[in-house]
């Protein structure tokens, strides 16, 4: 177990920050594929530029990891505060009709959790090199929680959420 | 926490397909997808060993989205077709996946006799107690006063399905209950699950945000069992029945011979419908 923990090594503290970085960006590109499926062109674009971004900072987190050996970590075997990696958007708080508010919103409450996550290791672990990169990670997270709260400021200045999604033919539920 | 080692060699995501999944955003079969990736990369199974069969309905579109073999086949026969593809090419890995309404309701028989044969295979039930693709009918797994949908105004009025404790009833030798919202955790369950030596079953809890919107509340329900897996079918039986259908976890890991085809069936060589003709003709 220990040898997992992100606090006591390099190699597995970067470990889970690719894999932090990697399952943030795939989720964002599902999101943004089934919201084209759904026919919700807004925020199936939100999510593929949240997508690409964090595939964007995946492979600098990756390449931060160069000439390091690190371990293969079974899913399971994270060791995260939560049932999912802290930037893994919940599938749960999706839907086919969500507006750019509430994809900016998801997103900035993704971001906020790995800014916690870093935090944590910034102040918490036992490895001081650990300490050093969480600490420089969690100032790139603020930047990005920075940024999406602008984004949100700039939708809401910019006439609010934009144009609702409609459904024409809604789920069969009752009145 | 599983013990087992692993042998990560292709990434969860060169498990999956081109095909963009129609499930509606919220879905709980994406986590139960990416589990069934996260599972086959940790397993390190070579894509071309691995076979996913499904009937028909909202989950079982799954072989669409892997890039395994698939065989998306008849509603309610999808353990059919999985019994027989393992029978004749046992070397495969095949994990049959579907939904409760397909597994439970017209596919109830071969559930039972899937879970008695005891096959070395997998079945994975993505039960949102709900016929999605069809707009939201009453399944097996339904709860009776469910009334949610004008389909069934005051609900359906029946003791819903019990398939965890069926399927010990029936015979699996491997029984757990998983949610999807804990996909690691369901890779784990399924990593134990392929490697069991015989039937292994999962019940997914998998909720549907659409016509079930009240599901959303299932993570706060959700607990492990209090209790490690057993490999008594009685305990896990006693266990089952003494739960609301709320706690995960693997419940029975039991060791029966698994049926093959040489121990008693059709020759284990006739592999072809020519070879098996000759058999019979012979």
């Amino acid at each position: 177990m220990s040898d997992n923990d992100p606090g006591r090594s390099l190699p597995a503290f970067l470990a889970h920050a690719v894999a932090l970085e990697r399952e943030s960006a795939e989720r964002y590109r599902e999101l943004a594929d089934v919201m084209s499926v759904h026919h919700n062109p807004g925020a199936a674009a939100l999510f593929a530029r949240l997508a690409e971004l964090g595939e964007l900072h995946a492979g600098q987190v990756e390449a931060r990891a160069r000439g390091l050996t690190l371990p293969s970590i079974p899913p399971w075997l994270y060791q995260w505060p939560a049932a999912e990696a802290p930037e893994t958007g919940p599938h749960e708080e999706t839907h086919y009709l969500m507006t750019r508010l509430e994809v900016l919103r998801y997103a900035l409450a993704n971001e906020q959790r790995g800014l916690d996550f870093y935090a944590g290791l910034a102040r918490g672990a036992s490895e001081a090199e650990v300490r050093t990169l969480a600490a420089e990670f969690e100032r790139e997270e603020t930047h990005h929680v920075e940024v999406l709260r602008a984004w949100i400021d700039r939708a809401l200045t910019d006439g609010g959420d934009g144009p609702t999604p409609e459904d024409p033919d809604p789920p069969n539920l009752p009145e | 926490m599983s013990t087992v080692e692993t042998a990560i060699t292709l990434a969860p995501k060169q498990y999956k397909s081109d095909v963009k999944p129609v499930w509606c955003p919220g879905c709980g079969h994406f986590a139960v997808l990416n589990a069934m990736t996260k599972a086959f990369s940790a397993l390190g199974l070579p894509p071309e060993q691995v076979a996913v069969v499904s009937g028909i309905g909202c989950s079982s579109r799954v072989p669409a989205y892997t890039s395994v073999y698939g065989f998306h086949g008849l509603h309610g026969r999808a353990l059919a077709v999985g019994t027989g593809l393992k029978v004749a090419r046992p070397d495969l890995t095949v994990v049959v996946a579907g939904g409760d309404g397909d597994g439970f309701s017209i596919g109830g028989n071969h559930f039972l006799h899937a879970c008695r044969r005891n096959l070395d295979m997998t079945y994975v039930v993505m039960d949102n107690e709900v016929y999605g693709m069809t707009k939201g009918q009453a399944s097996p797994t339904t709860a009776a006063d469910w009334s949610a949908s004008k389909l069934t105004p005051g609900g359906p009025g029946m003791r819903p399905f019990q398939p965890a404790s069926i399927a010990v009833a029936a015979g699996a030798t491997f029984v757990a209950r998983c949610f999807s919202g804990q996909p690691n955790e369901i890779a784990r369950v399924l990593v134990e699950a392929v490697r069991h030596p015989g039937f292994s079953f999962v019940q997914a809890l998998s909720p549907c945000p659409t016509f079930c919107p009240e599901q959303k509340e299932w993570k706060h329900v959700v607990r492990p069992f209090d209790a490690e897996p057993t490999d008594d079918p009685a305990e896990a039986s006693r266990r089952l029945q003494a739960d609301d259908g709320m706690s995960t976890g693997i419940v029975l890991a039991a060791r029966r011979p698994s049926w093959a085809p040489s121990s008693g069936g059709a020759s284990a060589s006739a592999t072809t419908i020519e070879a098996i003709e000759a058999e019979i003709e012979a």
